[in-house]
């Protein structure tokens, strides 16, 4: 009998040291660990601070952590099958996290806020995404096998559209941005002849690329998406009907109109005849058939292809040469 | 001309699969919620497989009814997913999981890449009222990671995208997604005037 009061007073002693060593050996650096600490040894029953007066109930122990009884191949889905914070007795991976204690380590996961705070992947292991993709497989379409390549795309499918979501945590899941459309098309592709050609060139101006023959659309005025691209579909109607219209007026178009440079009834082509003709002046009779068989010369072609690939293309060096070759020839140099 | 026949058929056997339990999200999903006008028809979920919650199945309990209608299919060339976070790992692990997701569904990947990080710094004074000698710099970082993917159609994109930004990490991570459809001009291959148009007005 005496021995039990006497163990139990023993018991009791320890307790109370074994308590107040792990408050004095408790470190500077004070973590989440240490509020664990406090509450088991105040729990008791009397509320500690004065301004809260009412009973707080005794906390009921927790019983071992969950990774104690986890076996090795289990199914982890179950564990976590979506997404919530790290908890360490569900977790069964010794992770240690944080700026080490002096002399020390990286704190434990048991209360360890800096693991909490992070965004985990846990609910997205291998397993996990293979589940979910072959649950989400059935509402899979697949590609048509026949356009494996850009090129037969752009064949059947000239017209691209092009526009952006954004996902974004904030006040609104809105983003005003998202109405912009942008529609591109290849001119080759749509049944244009020469005029409607460079009518639409005229028409639309800058937004057609000539080094890669793409004309791009841009619609931001209509607020939503829908909008912005049907009225960009109209707007192609429009210059593609339009390109195809002659207008009375069109008919006013002068040498500074011109895109690109052509020889006929061109200075250049009046100086170079006039120059033969003159030249030639001994030789057979004059007036338009003259004219017509010096054009007919081969010196003559030659000078009227270099002389447009010189004004279309800029001067090179490959131009300057074939110019160069063609002047030679029809001076007989 | 037997080639775009056979190809077209073959584009509007293509129909568009719904699914019974689409929820969209408020979140803007991607481009391809262009021209639906289909109903989605709610599938009556049956009780006796609840049985099975507590076990992998969670996620999608029921099987949907799955709906197919007969309106072609939008194709996407060219689909790319910029995302922006701060932290880089959570970034890392993100993409593993949308490149692993991709390669389950069957979607090919074009290219994984990591732009450049953008530094944003400013310094501001130290202290609240004087002590202009005393300043303190702060900076965001923000990282970049960018997947391209290719040849996806309407359905399979609407589902990848919908389970990629589902499964977005929380604030860390944005994401940008451009789309590029294609499509064939209808009412554009002829022009509509006869051989001598005449300058009136045209309505169409």
């Amino acid at each position: 009998m005496a021995s039990h009061t006497s163990k139990a007073f023993l018991s009791l002693g320890r307790i109370n040291v074994s308590g107040l060593g792990l408050q004095k050996s408790v470190s500077r650096v004070t973590y989440a660990t240490d509020l664990s600490i406090r509450s088991s040894n105040v729990n008791k029953g009397l509320p500690d601070r004065g301004d809260r007066g009412f009973f707080r109930r005794p906390r009921r122990t927790a019983g071992e952590p969950r990774t104690e009884k986890m076996p090795v191949d289990q199914d982890w889905t179950a564990v976590y099958p979506a997404a919530t914070p790290f908890r360490p007795s569900s977790v069964p991976l010794p992770v240690r996290m944080g700026y080490p204690v002096k002399g020390g380590v990286p704190p434990e996961k048991k209360g360890n806020l800096e693991l909490i705070k992070i965004p985990n992947f846990l609910h997205l292991t291998p397993a996990a995404i293979k589940k979910h993709c072959e649950a989400l497989k059935p509402f899979c379409t697949e590609w048509p096998s026949a356009l494996d390549t850009d090129k037969k795309c752009d064949e059947h499918f000239p017209i691209k559209v092009g526009s952006t979501d954004y996902v974004s945590a904030g006040l609104s899941v809105r983003n005003p941005s998202a109405r912009i459309v942008h529609l591109k098309v290849k001119l080759s592709s749509l049944n244009l002849d020469d005029h409607a050609r460079k009518k639409m060139l005229k028409l639309v101006g800058e937004r057609y690329c000539k080094d890669t023959d793409v004309l791009t659309i841009t619609t931001d005025s209509c607020p939503l998406r829908q909008q912005n691209h049907d009225y960009a579909m109209y707007l192609l109607t429009v210059l593609y009907h339009e390109s195809w219209k002659t207008e009375a007026w069109e008919a006013d178009k002068t040498v500074a109109d011109m895109e690109e440079y052509s020889w006929e009834d061109s200075p250049s082509q009046r100086n170079v005849l006039d120059m033969l003709v003159r030249m030639k002046v001994a030789g057979e009779g004059e007036g338009e058939e003259l004219r017509e068989q010096l054009l007919g010369r081969k010196e003559v072609q030659e000078y009227k292809d270099s002389v447009t690939r010189l004004k279309n293309e800029g001067e090179s060096e490959s131009t300057m040469l074939q110019y160069k070759e063609a002047v030679k020839k029809v001076l007989n140099l | 001309m037997a080639a775009p026949m056979a190809l077209r058929r073959e584009l509007f056997s293509l129909a568009r699969k719904i699914s019974g339990i689409s929820h969209l999200t408020p979140r803007a999903l991607g481009a391809c919620s262009g021209h639906r006008k289909c109903n989605i028809i709610r599938s009556h979920l049956p009780l006796a497989s609840s049985t099975s919650f507590h076990t992998a199945t969670v996620f999608l309990s029921t099987p949907s009814s799955i709906t197919v209608t007969e309106e072609p299919d939008t194709l996407f060339q060219k689909v790319s997913l910029l995302v922006k976070g701060h932290d880089r790992a959570v970034l890392d692990s993100y993409e593993f999981f949308a490149t692993m997701a991709a390669k389950e569904l069957g979607i090919n990947i074009n290219k994984v890449h990591e732009l450049p990080k953008d530094m944003e710094r400013f310094t501001l004074l130290k202290s609240v009222h004087i002590f202009k000698n005393h300043r303190v710099q702060y900076e965001m970082r923000t990282h970049y990671r960018c997947i391209e993917l290719s040849h996806i159609t309407g359905c399979t994109a609407q589902v990848y995208l919908e389970y990629i930004q589902r499964n977005l990490p929380e604030g860390v991570a944005m994401e940008v997604t451009k789309t590029a459809m294609e499509k064939v001009p209808d009412h554009i291959l002829e022009p509509m005037w006869e051989d001598h148009p005449i300058d009136d007005k045209p309505s169409q």
